[in-house]
């Protein structure tokens, strides 16, 4: 009964957590395409949940194992000197819990202060925070942490190398043509060739592996690179089809016509980026609501510390509706005034901005990187505006991104840290002895 | 508070072609005031004169709107210094526009018979040199969705290009005509003297600040 009370307790807050990454953060993701005016308001929602759900139950999982036991090493906590019996497991517990309130509070104190924070930074600093407390400096593994910190300064920075060149492409084979219809006709299914690729990869490689286990190994082992190319090849001949028959005639057309058409081909493709965005948002983001609740979840059940935990798919399922509540709710308006702010957003840019942030929030999900999507796709927009693509950027969001590192991590582990004492003082014994009541075997 | 939507600023391009826009429309009316000159109707100049006015005043609004919306934390595809003289340079055009219609509508001044045909041809070509600027200018908004590169910069470069022996040609028929005034100096008084030097003057700059932001608008196709 106790121990029920207490996963209770900590999925309504990780729930929360979900919650605020569905009605702040989605939007972001797809912005893009709706943004570049590709898809209305209620679609766009409706495929953001629907892709952001997907995304946190089948790929979740890798990160979710990150903020569990990546950054702070639970065996060190289990193996400091002088704990009674279940002591450990309940100290953890607390741990875990006090993050994961610290990470909700910072949220919302930093959303009343009106300052962006990406709710990846807000977990990581109140992991390491309690850490720190619980078990001292060396139960942190500063060298995972290192590589967080790490991909936080690359994620922006390789969405922005590749927005630049991806936007430097479109441009360049067909925007700058003298006759940009018949040059989409020729380059674009090639583009969307690249892009199937990415998209199949992102969901048969780390997607079905994790759902389908051994059972599958052909398509989700090397053979998913072939799958991937089957895929992209007859999306790529089914997209040259429509295009061709989309654009024939249209060739001698004023170039400001041309362009319009071009851009309308597009925005198909700018829809199903934003979706793999969407999805690989849902597949980093969605651990950091459910990490913390994960560990719980499992100690709580077998009231011992392990390395190993399978996260049980309940876990995402929880974070996966979350993210959807959030949307739901208040993701939607938040979604209309993205909608209307960023209508210098093409659907060429778009696709280029899409496609290099899917690329690297996918490579850092595989590599169990917390990383911002939203700070990846800022890079990348960035990039479009050094290629000379956008017309007016603001430069000084780079600016708010370091400073939400640099605030964000600190304040949520100071908020953590306290958390966790209180939680010590306070409620220690409780836990302790409900573990124990619950499995009389581990005391 | 989303990152993603405060990433974005107003394209000032849109904007920017409007007061291109706005300018020519002010340009264009040089003509029916030169006819009206020829014709000595004064009412007419007084018509287009307050029309002029109106129209630059609509052209500056819009030049300080576009100044407004364009902090400096906003990074352009083009350098901010080329696109804020190619703004203003632009505008010059105009207010050149309306001191050419200040000139006529100020003084009855009548043009000497044997003055018209030269002075028409002038005229003719300050307004070769504006509307050469005008459709180059136009393009803007195109330049911005081609990324200022590739065929359509090259078209607009090319057209730009033109720009430097129309003027050149509008400074040689400007000469001509002064030395036809001067030449008739004894049968004119010297204050209609003044206001035909006065009339070549403004309509000289027209051309004059349509080669310049011409350069700068190529300055801005050109660097990054």
């Amino acid at each position: 009964m106790g121990c029920l009370t207490i996963i209770l307790v900590t999925a309504l807050l990780g729930l929360y957590m979900a919650w605020n990454i569905g009605a702040n953060d989605v939007a972001n993701s797809m912005g893009c395409a709706v943004g570049s005016k590709s898809i209305s308001i209620k679609w766009a929602v409706i495929a953001a949940g629907i892709c952001e759900f997907a995304g946190s139950v089948l790929v979740g999982a890798h990160v979710t194992d990150t903020v569990r036991k990546g950054i702070v090493d639970p065996t060190m906590i289990a193996s400091l000197p002088g704990l009674g019996p279940g002591e450990a497991p309940a100290l953890l517990l607390i741990g875990m819990a006090a993050s994961l309130l610290a990470a909700a509070v910072w949220l919302n104190v930093a959303t009343w202060m009106g300052m962006p924070v990406s709710t990846s930074h807000s977990i990581v600093g109140a992991v390491a925070g309690y850490g720190i407390i619980a078990a001292g400096w060396n139960a942190v593994h500063w060298g995972r942490m290192g590589q967080i910190v790490a991909s936080w300064f690359l994620s922006p920075l390789a969405g922005g190398v590749l927005g630049f060149l991806l936007f430097m492409m479109i441009s360049r084979l067909i925007l700058r043509r003298r006759r940009p219809v018949p040059a989409a006709v020729s380059i674009t299914p090639f583009v969307v060739f690249f892009m199937m690729v990415v998209v199949t990869l992102a969901i048969v490689y780390k997607g079905l592996k994790h759902l389908t286990g051994e059972r599958a190994e052909w398509i989700t082992g090397n053979g998913a690179f072939l799958v991937a190319a089957v895929v992209g090849l007859l999306s790529a001949l089914v997209a040259r089809l429509l295009i061709r028959r989309a654009l024939r005639g249209k060739e001698n057309l004023p170039l400001p016509q041309q362009l319009e058409l071009v851009e309308r081909v597009f925005a198909p493709l700018v829809v199903v980026t934003s979706c793999a965005v969407a999805f690989s948002h849902g597949a980093n983001d969605v651990a950091n609501a459910v990490g913390p609740l994960a560990a719980i979840v499992d100690i709580a059940s077998t009231c011992t510390v392990k390395m190993r935990v399978y996260v049980p798919v309940w876990v995402l399922v929880l974070g996966g509706c979350g993210i959807v509540a959030g949307l739901a709710t208040f993701g939607y308006r938040v979604m209309r005034t993205v909608g209307t702010k960023i209508t210098q957003m093409t659907p060429s840019r778009g696709v280029a901005a899409a496609i290099a942030a899917t690329i690297t929030v996918l490579v850092c999900t595989r590599m169990k990187l917390p990383v911002s999507t939203t700070h990846t796709l800022v890079g990348a927009v960035l990039g479009i505006g050094l290629a000379r693509g956008l017309a007016a950027v603001n430069r000084q969001v780079t600016r708010n991104i370091f400073g939400s590192w640099f605030i964000t991590v600190p304040a949520a582990a100071i908020l953590a840290m306290v958390f966790f004492l209180l939680g010590k003082v306070l409620l220690l014994e409780y836990v302790r002895q409900t573990l124990c009541q619950a499995l009389p075997g581990a005391a | 508070m989303s990152l993603i939507k405060e990433l974005f600023g107003q394209s000032p391009f849109g904007p920017l072609v409007e007061h291109t826009k706005k300018v020519h429309e002010c340009v264009k009316l040089v003509e029916p005031l030169s006819q009206a000159l020829m014709k000595g109707d004064d009412e007419e100049i007084h018509r287009l004169q307050d029309r002029v006015s109106k129209l630059e005043y609509e052209a500056d609004v819009i030049k300080h709107e576009i100044r407004e919306q364009l902090p400096r934390r906003y990074f352009l595809p083009v350098g901010r210094d080329e696109l804020e003289n190619f703004l203003r340079c632009q505008d010059k055009i105009a207010d050149s526009v309306q001191d050419f219609a200040v000139v006529l509508f100020i003084r009855k001044t009548r043009v000497h018979p044997e003055l018209k045909d030269l002075f028409l041809e002038f005229v003719e070509q300050v307004l070769k040199v504006s509307n050469t600027l005008n459709e180059a200018a136009v393009e803007l908004q195109n330049l911005a969705e081609t990324a200022f590169g590739g065929a359509e910069a090259a078209s607009v470069l090319d057209q730009i290009s033109g720009l430097g022996e129309q003027e050149w040609n509008a400074d040689r028929m400007q000469r001509r005509l002064s030395r036809k005034i001067y030449s008739l100096e004894h049968e004119l008084d010297p204050v209609t003297i003044l206001f035909y030097d006065k009339m070549l003057h403004t309509l000289s700059r027209v051309a004059n600040e349509a080669e310049n932001t011409g350069d700068l608008l190529r300055a801005m196709i050109l660097k990054g």
